[in-house]
């Protein structure tokens, strides 16, 4: 009974730690795999977005890129094709021009002695085939052949004289080269010599030409070229192919052809459009240092706003932090406090019960007392009355001592009187006997009473003894009764088992206070029943009441702290929790069976482990 | 043989108990015992007693359901309950069910024990009436109106609410009247024949028992009825013991409640009138000389006080009070 009062709060309170919620721990876990998880998120998102946006870009440039580059080569050609048109126009004007001066005095004559060359046997000659690009070229004997008609023809005696006046006249001009065909397609003069003679007839110019009837001019390069001053090296050439008409019939009478040089012209395009390249690629590069210079601004932007993100995250962290501290701290007092007040309790439970029980022992205690005191009493006024008797019987013997012979005559006349008050009782010896002997056994009911006083706060001795149960109950149950209603009939059936070891004290107050409990739900007459087995290493106290019974919607909660169906200031609510409590600290169970209704009662089981 | 005073009967399941009590009683009386209320009852069925002892705590049945069962049985036999502790619960149910004529603790002293029972069967014996008007009637057949009551009924509380409520619950003419101290109280008396007395045991700061004793050892026909909250077992011992209270009320309790205690006590207070030797068997002892000092200087404290504060007329009253409740 005097045990702390701190450890059954502290075994409610260990009961209770393993599942309390630890708040700050699982708040920063929580919170904190939240704010990864958006940062993540977020670190994701913005790299996603600047793919994009690089991708975005990088498409923009290039389509600027081709766009520009269409354009440099779109005015490159279109200035290349200019170029071409007018020098073909100059060309021909120069054609018509030589024509006009120098045909029908110099070439016409020339060429008419040249178409007189028979050439067949030349052409018949075969050509050779090139194995690569399957183009043909006059073959060796053929190109003698005609080469062979071009020296008759220098010798031819006009030469000399056209020649010269070629070559006059076309020296410090950009003419480089000319030559004149005839309408078989040979070429019956050029300003290149070594050329005379040469079969043009499948040349695409002077067909256009001769047989078209117009003017073909085309640009080619060539790395050596012979020219009027004599050799040129590297120049861009436009050869213009121009027929000649007769002046009276206008008949195609032969072709000029005219190479003229346009180097320096397109020296001038390709100037122009190099130039262009280089202003795009500046541009080009300008866009793209601007775009560089955005995707790295739009980063640093990206890198702000994500910074701020997380400061703002890690503050918000913080501040919740600090809250959640605060909140845990506060609840941990609250609960110090209910802890505190819980051990009040517990005390007030005890205290409770020890006053019930004092009660209970007063009167059990006071039967015997007023019995007794009753009986020594009358046993004293007895004695008091054996005074007048025991005086005769003095007398009586002091005569018989005195008396010399066997027979005394003795006048009662004096005694009468003294007689005349006393009643039969008062020579009776037996009543007060039997009145000391009453005495004597309600002394023996104080004695066992006491005894069991003894037997039940025994145990503050030493905390952990070995006991039987059936005694421990048989205690439990003597003193429960004093306070028990008088209709209460209490049933004890204690089976064998074996002593085990525990605080009795602690077991004392769950079986008193089961008892009690048992009792309190029994209206008017019924039976307490407290039985006791042995099976599987277990002892097992059954704790029986023909009650009320417990209802379901209170069911759940008995065990509950604070729970109580009593009207408020009449129990703690912290019995059964208490009893729960300390079962368990003896390595034990309790479990409740319950009926409403008709015959309706609780039994309560409790199963303690046999221990050494 | 000496002629027994009286026939009794003890019940208590402890047979030491009951042999004692027969050692104690025995010279003076036929006693006869039994070991439980069954067997009390059976024997209360076939036999008069003048008195009957009972133990209040037995199994089975409790001393005050018997002595309410021996009271319906047998009206005119005395009933003295026997108690071990305090039950104020069941003491209440004992004084306002079975009308029990003492309480005697446990343990009982061997010289006082026997002078109560010899005077409970003197009385049983002398009062010589006719069992009719002993047997009360149902409660709920008291007629619940003021026509019920003929006479003052004198409530003497720290509250006058008490009164309204009265009047509100059993009609406007009630004859009640409302003292708030114990002079009011007194004077009372002067002006009104009093019939029933409602009173708590506490008023304006002093002890209201001296007075009901008084009364009661002075006009025995006069029914009290305590209402109180301020009470403990050994309140009501005394109350019953030395003032004889009809009724005890534990406060609050509904006014219907009340009403209906008010209308036990007014049929009560008609019996007394018709029989007045009925009067005898709520005699109480007279008050000790000391308490009845105790009480004179409460009583004069109360009656300067408030003499001096609000009715210089009450000293006059009360002492015409005074001077017929006590002739002094």
């Amino acid at each position: 009974l005097n045990t702390p009062a701190g450890d059954h709060a502290d075994t409610l309170r260990a009961a209770g730690r393993h599942n309390r919620f630890r708040l700050v721990p699982y708040f920063t876990a929580a919170s904190l795999a939240a704010f990864v998880l958006v940062a993540g998120a977020l670190g994701y998102f913005q790299q996603q977005q600047d793919a994009t946006f690089r991708a975005l870009q990088a498409g923009q440039l290039a389509l600027v890129r081709n766009a520009q580059n269409d354009f440099t080569t779109h005015q490159d050609e279109a200035a290349r094709n200019d170029l071409l048109a007018v020098h073909e126009a100059g060309n021909v004007n120069l054609a018509r021009i030589v024509a006009n001066m120098s045909w029908e005095r110099d070439f016409a004559p020339f060429v008419a002695r040249a178409e007189r060359l028979p050439i067949e046997h030349c052409r018949t000659l075969p050509d050779t085939v090139d194995a690569t690009t399957g183009a043909t070229r006059p073959g060796p004997e053929k190109k003698s052949c005609f080469a062979e008609i071009g020296r008759q023809l220098r010798e031819f005696p006009e030469f000399t004289s056209i020649d010269a006046r070629v070559f006059a006249a076309m020296a410090k001009s950009t003419v480089f080269k000319m030559k004149v065909f005839d309408l078989r397609g040979i070429t019956v003069y050029s300003s290149e010599h070594a050329q005379m003679g040469e079969d043009k007839r499948s040349n695409g110019g002077w067909r256009g030409a001769a047989l078209g009837g117009e003017a073909i001019s085309e640009l080619t390069f060539r790395d050596r070229f012979s020219a009027f001053e004599g050799i040129v090296e590297n120049r861009d050439l436009i050869s213009s192919y121009v027929p000649v008409r007769a002046a009276d019939t206008g008949a195609i009478v032969g072709v000029f052809e005219v190479y003229t040089d346009v180097t320096p012209f397109l020296l001038h395009i390709r100037q122009a459009t190099t130039d262009l390249r280089r202003i795009a690629a500046d541009n080009q590069a300008l866009i793209e240092a601007a775009a560089r210079d955005t995707e790295h601004r739009l980063g640093e932007q990206t890198l702000r706003t994500l910074l701020f993100v997380m400061l703002a995250l890690a503050f918000l962290f913080i501040v919740l932090f600090v809250i959640i501290r605060r909140a845990a701290g506060i609840m941990a007092q609250q609960e110090r406090e209910r802890d505190q007040a819980q051990q009040q309790l517990v005390q007030m439970e005890k205290s409770a019960s020890l006053g019930q029980m004092v009660a209970g022992v007063a009167h059990q205690l006071n039967t015997p007392l007023a019995f007794s005191l009753a009986n020594v009493q009358m046993a004293h006024q007895a004695l008091e009355n054996f005074r007048l008797p025991l005086r005769f019987a003095g007398i009586f013997a002091r005569l018989v001592r005195s008396a010399k012979t066997d027979t005394v005559t003795l006048s009662v006349a004096p005694a009468r009187k003294l007689i005349e008050s006393a009643v039969d009782a008062d020579f009776d010896p037996e009543t007060p006997k039997a009145m000391l002997e009453d005495t004597l056994h309600g002394i023996a009911q104080m004695r066992e009473l006491v005894d069991n006083l003894n037997e039940f706060t025994r145990i503050d001795r030493s905390r952990t003894t070995r006991f039987d149960i059936a005694r421990c109950l048989s205690n439990v149950v003597y003193i429960a009764r004093s306070v028990m209603p008088t209709g209460i009939h209490v049933v004890e059936d204690y089976a064998a088992t074996p002593e085990t070891s525990g605080n009795v004290s602690q077991l004392n107050q769950v079986f008193i206070n089961l008892i009690n409990n048992a009792a309190q739900a029994i209206d008017g007459p019924g039976t307490i029943t407290i039985r006791t087995s042995f099976a599987e290493g277990r002892i097992r106290v059954d704790i029986t009441d023909s009650g009320c019974g417990i209802s379901p919607e209170h069911l759940p909660h008995i065990w509950d702290d604070y729970y109580t169906t009593k009207p408020p200031g009449q129990g703690t609510g912290l019995g059964l929790g208490i009893a729960r409590a300390i079962v368990a600290e003896h390595g034990g169970e309790i479990a409740v069976a319950t009926k409403t209704g008709p015959e309706s009662g609780t039994t309560f089981s409790i199963y303690l482990p046999v221990t050494g | 043989m000496l002629e027994k005073k009286g026939c009794i009967l003890c019940v208590d399941d402890e047979p030491n108990i009951l042999r004692s009590l027969t050692w104690l009683l025995q010279r003076d009386f036929e006693v006869h015992t039994a070991s439980g209320a069954r067997e009390a009852l059976d024997l209360i069925g076939r036999q008069d007693f003048d008195v009957i002892i009972s133990d209040q705590r037995m199994p089975g049945m409790s001393g005050s359901e018997l002595l309410r069962e021996a009271a319906r049985l047998s009206p005119r036999s005395m009933r003295i309950l026997l108690t071990g502790y305090s039950d104020l619960p069941a003491m209440l149910r004992s004084v306002n069910d079975s009308e029990v004529y003492r309480f005697i603790n446990k343990p009982w002293k061997i010289n006082e024990l026997p002078q109560i029972v010899s005077e409970a069967s003197a009385i049983a014996r002398s009062s010589g009436i006719s069992e009719t008007l002993l047997v009360p009637g149902p409660e709920d057949a008291v007629e619940d109106s003021a026509r019920a009551f003929s006479e003052t009924i004198l409530v003497i509380d720290d509250e006058p609410a008490v009164v309204e409520q009265l009047r509100a619950e059993l009609g406007p003419e009630l004859p009640i009247v409302h003292a708030g101290n114990i002079a009011d109280a007194i004077a009372a008396f002067a002006e009104y024949t009093v019939g029933i007395v409602l009173a708590d045991t506490r008023v304006d700061n002093s002890d209201t028992t001296a007075l009901l004793r008084m009364l009661k050892h002075q006009e025995p026909q006069i029914v009290t009825v305590v209402y109180t909250s301020a009470a403990d077992a050994g309140d009501v011992v005394n109350l019953i013991n030395q003032g004889q209270i009809f009724r005890f009320l534990a406060k609050p309790v509904k006014p219907a409640v009340l009403a209906q205690a008010l209308a036990a006590a007014s049929r009560k207070r008609e019996q007394l009138k018709a029989a007045p030797q009925l009067s005898e068997r709520h005699r109480v002892d007279p008050i000790p000389e000391v308490a009845r000092q105790s009480f004179d200087r409460s009583l004069e404290e109360s009656a300067a006080r408030h003499a001096a504060l609000s009715d210089p007329s009450l000293l006059e009253r009360m002492s015409a009070g005074l001077k017929r409740l006590f002739r002094r």
